[in-house]
């Protein structure tokens, strides 16, 4: 235990305290700062016609309103720039053969891998902590924090973080260059992106299955503040087995890799067909902004089998807004229900209607309005909504700062990097005299 | 340890040809041979690092691949040629980090390797010769029992390796067992008791240098033109 705790210390040492280190917490904390800095401005601004007017302040709420524009510059920053800061871990040690030090010593893989996997978890951590401060100054000037979604938020940040720490840590283990492990990593983070840009563009029915599954999908989850099994075990089961496959590229005693690499992507197909089946989202906002009312939802949960046929363009915005007031929420309550796109001939002809079926009788709807589509839904099956269909008695946190956005400038434009750059100085100068002693 | 028909290819390239040959227990075994002729890779093989396509090797009549490389290390310690120390610790922060991990640190060692006299410097800016001393205070640093060591002469003066050969020497006869590569014959001469000369992946001859003497040559005959002789 001792020596693994000598063994994680330096790889704590070797992550935090390199060059590549300081400058990516440093573009942190410019990113971080100019986006909390943005959000409370605009969110201030349009908050000056919503405090005397009820309806209008439902809208504001600080997790989409200002902490999602925040937390955002993470997303861009983790998937183009951690993977310079990660995969040194291993691309070093591999381009100076030192792996060839650490495994002679009373270290096994494992022991190796485990610790640089807790080292770059701690270093995701340290770049979380560098945001606490937007908590902090958004209490300060008086702004609720919804701290269940908020919590939901950062928790999604950290499980992308840890997914680019996985495809590092792959791309490392499997080129000997770090710039071509760079590349490679980028390559399959930002697939995920073509992939989603693959789907709005209606490229391919694949494409659009498979852009479910994609980790920018998996992310909205927490973005849209819905606590989802699946989306938080498909983190879980997509790192895991990125980092399995570098341990197993990493050994190079192994004689038969391919039959464990094999073996081990079988098992996340496995893996993920089981968690596919498996629902169980929860709505973490306090407005419940992603859920119907209770007496709606427990109604829709009574619904037999129902199928949608869809006559529209899925670039359609009027789709768009179908698919985010009604699909989403929908898919929050029943998961069954089958939506299909039509296409040819049939498409052009009933272009904008909506069909509902429901044990062969249908209605027909060319409106995307809840208040048009429950009484169709609810007709054809046959049932009758209780009480607690009203929306709910949510009032908005608008907020109005005036001045003092410039401690966000100070505090993130100089007071976070001057300490950093302060820190890294010590800890060089430190070093230095205890040498010298 | 016995190396039985080893084989390495690189794709159409064959690196190391039907190679075979026997390590006696305690002696310093020279693998000896031009740039190119398989050295590195045969000692990358004999310590585990890579695995042979063909062949085997037999450590006390056990077959070393069906040994894990957790078992191997315990035996076996295995200086690389290319290894480039991680150059921004300083080289007392390395030693510290060795003794923690393994709890065993040779004074004995230090001093012979004058170390100490770099131990504030960082081993970025260490010279090739203190670099290779670092290295050679890595692999030997340990009690195990055998040490593969790849150039291990490489970036020494002539008196800095009089005190290097009388330390493999003096750790000779308390009984470790040798297995270098070195390209310098004339080196190799003044430590090896056995000699595996190495050409183009293929062992050319290999024994005492009394034996090669009197296979390639005569009394007089220095190791390098046996070399040369046993090539053509």
């Amino acid at each position: 235990m001792r020596q693994f705790l000598i063994l994680s210390l330096k790889e704590i040492g070797d992550t935090f305290f390199s060059k590549t280190a300081l400058l990516f917490l440093v573009l942190v904390s410019f990113i971080v700062g100019y986006g909390f800095f943005t959000a409370v401005g605009l969110y201030s601004r349009q908050s000056m016609a919503a405090v005397n007017n009820l309806l209008y302040a439902r809208g504001f709420e600080p997790v989409p309103g200002v902490f999602g524009p925040t937390y955002g510059g993470l997303f861009l920053l983790f998937s183009l720039f951690l993977p310079f800061v990660i995969i040194q871990l291993i691309s070093l040690e591999k381009e100076q053969n030192t792996f060839s030090i650490l495994t002679q010593l009373p270290f096994s893989f494992k022991d190796i891998l485990t610790a640089k996997i807790i080292a770059s978890f701690l270093f995701l951590l340290f770049v979380l902590v560098l945001t606490v401060p937007c908590i902090i100054l958004w209490r300060i000037y008086g702004g609720h924090i919804p701290y269940n979604e908020l919590f939901l938020l950062i928790s999604g940040y950290l499980l992308y973080g840890m997914f680019v720490v996985s495809v590092s840590f792959f791309s490392a283990s499997l080129f000997d260059s770090s710039a071509n492990a760079s590349i490679f990593s980028i390559f399959l983070i930002i697939t995920s992106w073509v992939i989603d840009f693959g789907k709005n563009m209606n490229i391919s029915q694949a494409l659009s299955s498979i852009s479910g599954w994609t980790v920018t999908r998996m992310l909205k989850f927490f973005e849209n503040g819905i606590l989802s099994f699946t989306a938080a075990m498909y983190f879980v089961l997509v790192c895991s087995v990125f980092f399995v496959l570098t341990y197993i590229f990493l050994r190079f005693d192994l004689k038969s890799k391919w039959k464990l690499i094999s073996l081990t992507v079988i098992l996340f197909l496995f893996a993920m067909f089981i968690i596919s089946n498996i629902t169980l989202n929860i709505d973490m906002t306090e407005s419940l902004r992603n859920s119907f009312p209770p007496g709606i939802s427990r109604a829709l949960k009574r619904v037999p089998d129902l199928e949608i046929d869809v006559y529209m363009e899925k670039a359609d915005s009027r789709f768009e807004d179908y698919q985010r007031s009604f699909l989403k929420k929908l898919d929050l309550v029943k998961n069954d229900v089958k939506v299909r796109m039509m296409t040819g001939d049939a498409l052009k002809k009933n272009y904008g209607l909506f069909v509902y079926k429901i044990n062969g009788k249908s209605g027909k709807t060319y409106s995307n309005s809840e208040n048009a589509i429950f009484p169709i839904i609810f007709g054809l099956g046959g049932i009758s909504v209780g009480h607690g269909n009203k929306e709910s008695n949510f009032s908005g946190y608008p907020l109005v700062v005036k001045g003092k956005l410039s401690m966000i400038r100070y505090t993130y434009y100089l007071l976070i990097p001057m300490g950093m750059l302060l820190a890294f100085a010590v800890k060089k100068i430190k070093l230095r005299r205890r040498f010298e002693k | 340890m016995k190396i039985k028909n080893i084989t390495k290819r690189y794709f159409r390239t064959v690196a190391l040809n039907k190679v075979s040959f026997e390590v006696s227990e305690g002696s310093i075994t020279g693998v000896i041979g031009p740039n190119g002729a398989g050295k590195s890779t045969l000692l990358d093989i004999i310590s585990g690092f890579q695995n042979p396509d063909e062949g085997e090797i037999y450590f006390n009549d056990r077959p070393l691949t069906l040994m894990l490389f957790k078992e191997k290390k315990k035996v076996l310690s295995y200086m690389p040629e290319h290894l480039e120390i991680y150059p921004d610790y300083y080289v007392d922060d390395f030693i510290r980090f060795l003794h923690g991990a393994t709890r065993y640190i040779d004074t004995d060692l230090i001093d012979i390797l004058n170390l100490a006299k770099v131990k504030n410097k960082k081993i970025r800016y260490l010279s090739k010769g203190y670099h290779q001393r670092l290295k050679l205070f890595f692999a030997l640093s340990n009690t195990k029992k055998i040490m593969v060591l790849d150039e291990p002469f490489d970036g020494f003066d002539p008196i800095q390796l009089i005190d290097i050969l009388e330390f493999i020497r003096s750790e000779n006869r308390k009984g470790r067992t040798f297995i270098l590569s070195i390209h310098q014959l004339y080196d190799a001469e003044k430590i090896c008791s056995h000699y595996v000369l190495l050409n183009q992946g293929k062992v050319v001859t290999q024994g005492s240098i009394q034996t090669l003497k009197q296979t390639f040559g005569d009394d007089s005959s220095s190791l390098e033109q046996i070399f040369m002789r046993a090539i053509e």
